[in-house]
């Protein structure tokens, strides 16, 4: 890490000191990364630098205008993200900001983004409120809005259950899901039996699941990322639940079936991306992560890829300016995406629609296509 | 006329140990009374109980004609009762000077108007804003503690600004004596003033003292060295195991063969421990 | 029904069985250093993240990978004894404390440099069976780590009582002085003592791996929060009543599921926690009802004469501040006005903690109840932001002391507990009471900074005001500390029991030092609030009480000056530190441990 960092900064003073002439074929455009490097949030920040770090690689070599990334450590701590984000817009090599991670960070720092008027992309930002900080703040984040339903339609028409236990986090991320979670269940004539949101670094969630368990659920709905959702799953099997388990798309990860063992067998997931899909901007983007790391690529992985891609496209086609990258997020059509198939935003919500949902199963400690049929 | 103290039937159990069994004592206007016995007799406990440091399990406490028993310390404070600790109880990081201001706490009028509810709040607004009569009184309690200083001769005097700590032990107790007189109490409480004292600062300390008690302050003293009692005291009450074993003149009590017993007693066996515990110390 | 209540107290029995090898090892070290040791949680990460590299990599059997656990986590508790507590001796009671904290920091950090920060999964080495025990199981994990918890605490018990070393531990843990004078080497003792328990740290942290098959360095401090609340539950230094502690708060936090829902489970737990401090200071099995005596001199604070900064050189550094603005360096104004909003809170610890001596670890609550009540008012009440603000002051000050009150009979370590569990209930509050705060979504689209249609939201207008208000805070703060007041609490801090005889009451100075506390923390939170735009639950977190205890004792405790220049230092460091990418954290533990160590007064020394 430490060498690839000193060797970005470094090209970074150089640019910076030729950043008055016009830019030239090989002059590289930088963005600013606001994210976890430290602190309890360190793995997302360490996931996004492997995927941008492979992007990079693929779409640099070919680009009239290389992409360098300035990744600043905030560990996702509102008050490092607002000193982050005086650095970037003050720093005049930067043209677009990607992060922070979590909403606090992101969304306290929005006001200098907007302010100085260069484009803030919080791609892991779900908040229904983080767009609407202002006309620069993006985000190709998965709307929950478009998720919920869908995994709404996959538990009560897919898989045949009237009567969900919902366990969500209880974060803002967490209570919007589960809120329209709610909405899209009752929309489909089924109810929602209990929902019991947990905190982040909670391990014990017995207790919870007898709550759950005395609402006489037929399925359980897990709300939470795939680590939490590893213990939740294990403790569930442990506690003699047999209810089929439906979760949503931040639970699919190859880490899921390393932390959840046996247990996690017949779990079912909805995902945006999945590596098996044959679409070809997901096997190049498999392909080569896992040449690269040698492990198995989720979507966190996959969403920062994508970002980077799409900067890159912006940066290629629409100008080396901030005004152009946010001239260019509103016109931009049919960026390949590994989430979407392609990316285009809606002017009004500055977000991206249209997420494609796989159903999965996890059958023998292998996630694979679920082919229909009701759980045993 | 009525005792300024009025000590009956005060009780205290510390776990199985009965500290104080049965104390009871009258203490008068400009008397000073002196409460000797050895290590452990329930001396400093019966001070804990009178000064409301510790609430005793029976008995009754009446101050200057009202019931104090169980009174928190803070009320007594108000009433005009004002003690020493037995090692020195100084605030170590403040200066000399405000040991003492701290002393005269109760006395403060301007800035600490007696206003129910809101008084806390206006102490708080006229310290920060400190009209003309805050700054009045705080002046005077200023001139009022360096002249209970210079009861010390030139011991305090150019210390002023000294925080406690720096101090030697025997101006410690000095500091602690003048804080306590800057209360203007009118019962004063001594625990062992003169202890760790070499021979001149004790014959210093006891004129002091003497001082105090031909003013008409009225005092209980808790002392171990029987000279100094014997000169200064009116009367004295001997304890042991937390009993009165005697009471009267310094003179009768001198002699009383109790109190040579549990004296002698306590110190043989005092001094086999004493010796006991120093031997295995590398 | 019947049935579902057996379910939950099995599972309170579960949970609190795996908090009790947690709490063992703290009460043993709260028994003898009179020390809560909160790098206890990080050698519980070391343990785990020591098991998982045995098994992974050299493949061990079960009793190998509990003694490589044991030899290191031993070693690691050795070195923090030797390296990080011992030369403290004589330094201020708050010094340690304070250690451990940073130890805690620097563990925590070298675990994710070495591990990576993704979380792992620990190989099951017990053999998976289970038993139906009501509508669950329990497997042979749950009765190990059962047995491993009775069985320390039996073998610890036995030791204390009946062999020589114990024999001096206990004596160490009565009166250090005393059995130095006796012949006991006191320092081999902690050495043993933190050795025992940093090994028992670690066999919990192997096996609580293996019981939910995961791992993560973050997990440090959640151990070490629920080990503490299951300690006071059981008197601080209690070993076998560290056992009870640990069951009765795993089955208070199964009932609190119960009843009212998962998200209530901490609230439960922490609102126990002041009940026990506020009822039972000695914890549930200690048959004494009041506190320990007091020390018999004020031994709380260093002992020091503050460096005495002329007021010229005050002014001309005031003057100089105002004018960075005029440098153009935006980012370096946003680090001046976070570290501007950042001495605000600063000054409120440094009177709290330091001049009245209630170390406050909750402190970062105030800034919450200043921020939200701020953004509630403009938003929802549409109060103009400069009315708001002073306001959410005022509602601080009153509902910040009222919180504390309870606390206000407490001393030393149990009133930094005891801030601590207030400071997380106020947070589960907010993230609870829906219907006002918003719950976990928290307050968006707060209104920018600005004085009656002056805009003050530009980094310059933010960094100006918040040097205004800054100014003016402390010189009402140095006023009050040369009034009466000042030296009221400073006597209060010294000896309390000698302050009260004198009439100081503590409760109504107290009460005080929290209103003006209070009243400047939430001011800090509420610009806060309004610079940031959003706010939720998680914006004054724990880590920010922390940090603000860091800034005072870093400044000196109770120097106005100090916990500016503390607050400044300890925003500007880890920007200053950005060049070091994933090191910085580490280095910043570092520098703080040394600090520490070689000037335990502060830099400007306390008052």
């Amino acid at each position: 890490m430490m060498p690839l960092r000193r060797r970005s900064i470094l090209t970074g003073l150089v640019a910076g000191a030729m950043a008055s002439g016009p830019a030239r074929a090989a002059d590289p455009v930088f963005v600013g990364v606001s994210g976890p490097l430290t602190g309890p949030n360190a793995q997302y920040g360490a996931q996004w630098k492997d995927a941008f770090d492979l992007a990079l690689a693929e779409v640099n070599p070919t680009a009239a205008h290389p992409v360098r990334y300035v990744f600043e450590d905030s560990q996702s701590d509102p008050r490092q993200s607002v000193a982050i984000a005086q650095k970037f817009v003050n720093d005049p090599r930067i043209v677009m900001e990607l992060g922070d991670f979590s909403s606090p960070a992101s969304m306290a720092a929005s006001p200098i983004y907007q302010r100085a008027k260069l484009v803030q992309f919080g791609f892991t930002n779900s908040h229904p409120d983080f767009t609407k900080g202002g006309d620069y703040m993006w985000s190709n984040s998965i709307s929950q809005a478009e998720e919920q339903p869908s995994l709404a339609d996959f538990a009560v028409a897919g898989l045949g259950r009237k009567r969900l236990g919902v366990i969500h986090l209880n974060t803002d991320w967490g209570v919007t899901s589960k809120n329209l979670f709610a909405a899209a269940v009752q929309a489909k004539g089924a109810e929602v039996t209990a929902a019991e949101g947990f905190l982040p670094n909670e391990r014990d969630f017995r207790s919870t699941l007898v709550r759950i368990r005395d609402s006489n659920p037929d399925g359980i709905v897990l709300i939470a990322y795939y680590a939490d959702a590893a213990t939740i799953i294990r403790q569930i099997r442990t506690l003699g639940l047999t209810q089929p388990i439906v979760a949503v798309s931040s639970v699919y990860s190859p880490k899921l079936l390393e932390l959840g063992g046996d247990a996690v067998n017949g779990v079912h997931v909805i995902t945006t991306f999945f590596p098996e899909e044959p679409r070809p901007e997901v096997q190049r983007f498999v392909a080569s992560f896992r040449a690269k790391y040698s492990r198995e690529p989720d979507t966190f992985n996959a969403t920062a890829y994508d970002t980077m891609i799409l900067v890159s496209t912006l940066v290629n086609q629409f100008g080396t300016t901030r005004a152009a990258i946010r001239d260019g997020l509103s016109k931009v059509r049919g960026v390949p995406s590994v989430i979407y198939g392609t990316m285009q935003f809606d002017q009004a919500t500055r977000r991206v629609e249209g997420a494609r949902y796989k159903r999965l199963l996890v059958q023998g400690g292998k996630f694979v296509l679920w082919q229909g049929g009701t759980p045993s | 006329m009525a005792p300024i103290l009025e000590v009956r039937g005060l009780r205290k159990h510390f776990g199985g140990v009965t500290a104080v069994a049965d104390a009871t004592l009258d203490l008068h206007e400009g008397e000073l009374l002196s409460i000797i016995g050895p290590n452990g007799a329930g001396k400093t406990t019966l001070f804990n109980l009178i000064s409301g440091l510790d609430l005793p399990d029976a008995g009754s406490v009446r101050l200057f004609g009202q019931d104090a028993t169980g009174a928190p310390p803070e009320r007594l404070a108000g009433l005009g009762m004002a003690r020493t600790f037995q090692h020195g109880r100084v605030f170590g990081n403040l200066s000399v000077l405000d040991n003492v201001l701290v002393g005269a706490h109760s006395r403060l009028r301007a800035v600490k108007p007696a206003v129910p509810i809101i008084g806390p709040l206006l102490e708080f607004a006229l310290a920060a804003i400190r009209p003309a009569a805050v700054r009045a009184e705080e002046a005077a309690l200023r001139a009022d503690a360096i002249r209970i200083l210079s009861v010390f001769g030139d011991r305090l005097i150019p210390r002023l600004d000294h925080p406690a700590f720096s101090l030697s032990y025997a101006n410690r107790r000095r500091v602690e004596i003048a804080r306590a007189l800057a209360l203007h109490p009118r019962l004063l409480l001594l625990d062992e003033p003169t202890a760790g004292m070499n021979q001149t600062e004790t014959v210093e300390m006891q004129e002091v003292v003497a001082d105090l008690k031909r003013s008409g302050l009225t005092i209980l003293l808790i002392e171990h060295k029987l000279e100094m009692v014997m000169r200064l005291s009116d009367r004295v009450i001997v304890m042991d195991n937390g009993n009165r074993i005697a009471e009267g003149l310094p003179q009768e009590v001198r002699r009383d063969p109790a109190v040579i017993e549990a004296y002698l007693g306590h110190r043989a066996t005092g001094g086999a421990a004493a010796g006991a515990a120093v031997e295995p110390a590398p | 029904m019947l049935g579902a209540w057996f379910d939950y107290t099995v599972n309170g029995f579960v949970i609190g069985n795996i908090y009790a090898l947690l709490a063992v090892g703290l009460a043993l070290i709260y028994g003898v250093a009179n020390l809560v040791n909160f790098a206890h949680g990080s050698v519980y990460v070391v343990g785990a993240y020591v098991g998982w590299a045995a098994i992974t990599y050299l493949g061990t059997p079960l009793p190998v990978t509990l003694l490589c656990v044991v030899v290191v986590c031993a070693l690691v508790g050795v070195g923090i004894e030797r390296l990080g507590l011992r030369p403290l001796h004589g330094a201020s009671r708050i010094a340690p404390l304070l250690a451990t904290i940073g130890i805690a920091l620097v563990l925590d950090q070298v675990v994710q440099l070495i591990f990576s920060p993704d979380p792992r999964a620990v190989p099951m080495q017990v053999p998976d069976w289970r038993i139906t025990l009501g509508g669950g199981t329990i497997g042979a994990l749950d009765l190990l780590i059962a047995g491993i918890g009775l069985t320390s605490a039996a073998v610890l018990y036995g030791f204390l009582r009946f062999t020589k070393l114990g024999w001096a531990v206990r004596a160490t843990a009565q009166d250090s002085d005393a059995a130095k004078q006796m012949g006991v080497d006191t320092d081999r003792v902690n050495l043993v003592v933190f050795a025992i328990a940093s090994a028992l740290s670690g066999i919990s942290g192997v096996l609580v791996g293996m019981y939910y098959n995961q791992i993560n360095p973050a997990m440090s401090f959640e151990a070490t929060l629920k080990g503490i609340v299951a300690l006071i539950i059981g008197g601080l230094g209690n070993v076998p009543g560290a056992i009870g502690g640990s069951l009765i708060l795993g089955l208070t936090e199964s009932y609190g599921i119960a009843l009212f829902g998962t998200s209530y489970r901490n609230l439960f737990a922490f609102v126990l926690l002041i009940a026990m401090l506020v009822w039972r200071p000695n914890g549930l099995f200690a048959a004494r009802r009041s506190l320990p005596p007091e020390p018999m001199t004020g031994t709380f604070i260093a002992r020091s004469r503050p460096l005495k900064v002329p007021s010229w050189a005050v002014a001309v550094v005031i003057l100089l501040a105002a004018l960075l603005p005029l440098l153009d360096a935006p980012y370096l104004l946003q680090i001046g006005a976070n570290s501007l909003m950042y001495a605000m809170l600063a000054l409120s610890l440094t009177l709290v903690a330091g001049t009245v001596g209630q170390v406050s670890l909750g402190h970062a609550a105030l800034l919450a109840i200043g921020g939200y009540a701020s953004g509630l008012l403009a938003l929802d009440a549409g109060w103009p932001v400069a009315v708001a603000i002073p306001a959410a002051g005022l509602i601080t000050a009153a509902l910040g002391t009222l919180l504390v009150f309870p606390a206000f009979r407490l001393t030393g370590h149990y009133v930094s507990i005891a801030t601590l569990g207030i400071g997380e209930i106020v947070s589960l509050v907010i993230l609870n009471w829906t219907g006002l705060t918003r719950g976990a979504i928290g307050l968006g689209g707060i209104p920018p900074l600005e004085v009656f249609g002056y805009d003050l939201g530009s980094v310059q207008g933010t960094y100006w005001l918040c040097l205004v208000v800054l100014v003016l805070l402390a010189l009402l703060q140095v006023r009050l500390l040369n009034s009466h007041l000042g030296r009221s609490w400073r006597a209060i801090r010294d000896d309390s029991v000698a302050a009260r005889s004198y009439g100081v009451s503590g409760d109504r100075y107290k009460a005080l030092a929290f209103g003006y506390g209070g009243f400047a923390a939430g001011i800090s939170g509420a610009i806060t609030a309004h610079a940031y735009s959003y706010i939720n639950h998680e914006t004054f977190g724990a880590t920010i009480s922390i940090l603000a205890l860091t800034m005072v004792i870093l400044g000196g405790l109770g120097n106005v000056v100090g916990a500016v220049l503390g607050a400044t230092l300890l925003i500007a460091l880890p920007e200053a530190f950005r060049f070091l990418a994933e090191y910085r954290i580490l280095i910043y533990g570092i520098v703080l441990l040394l600090l520490i160590r070689f000037r335990p007064q502060g830099l400007m020394g306390t008052v």
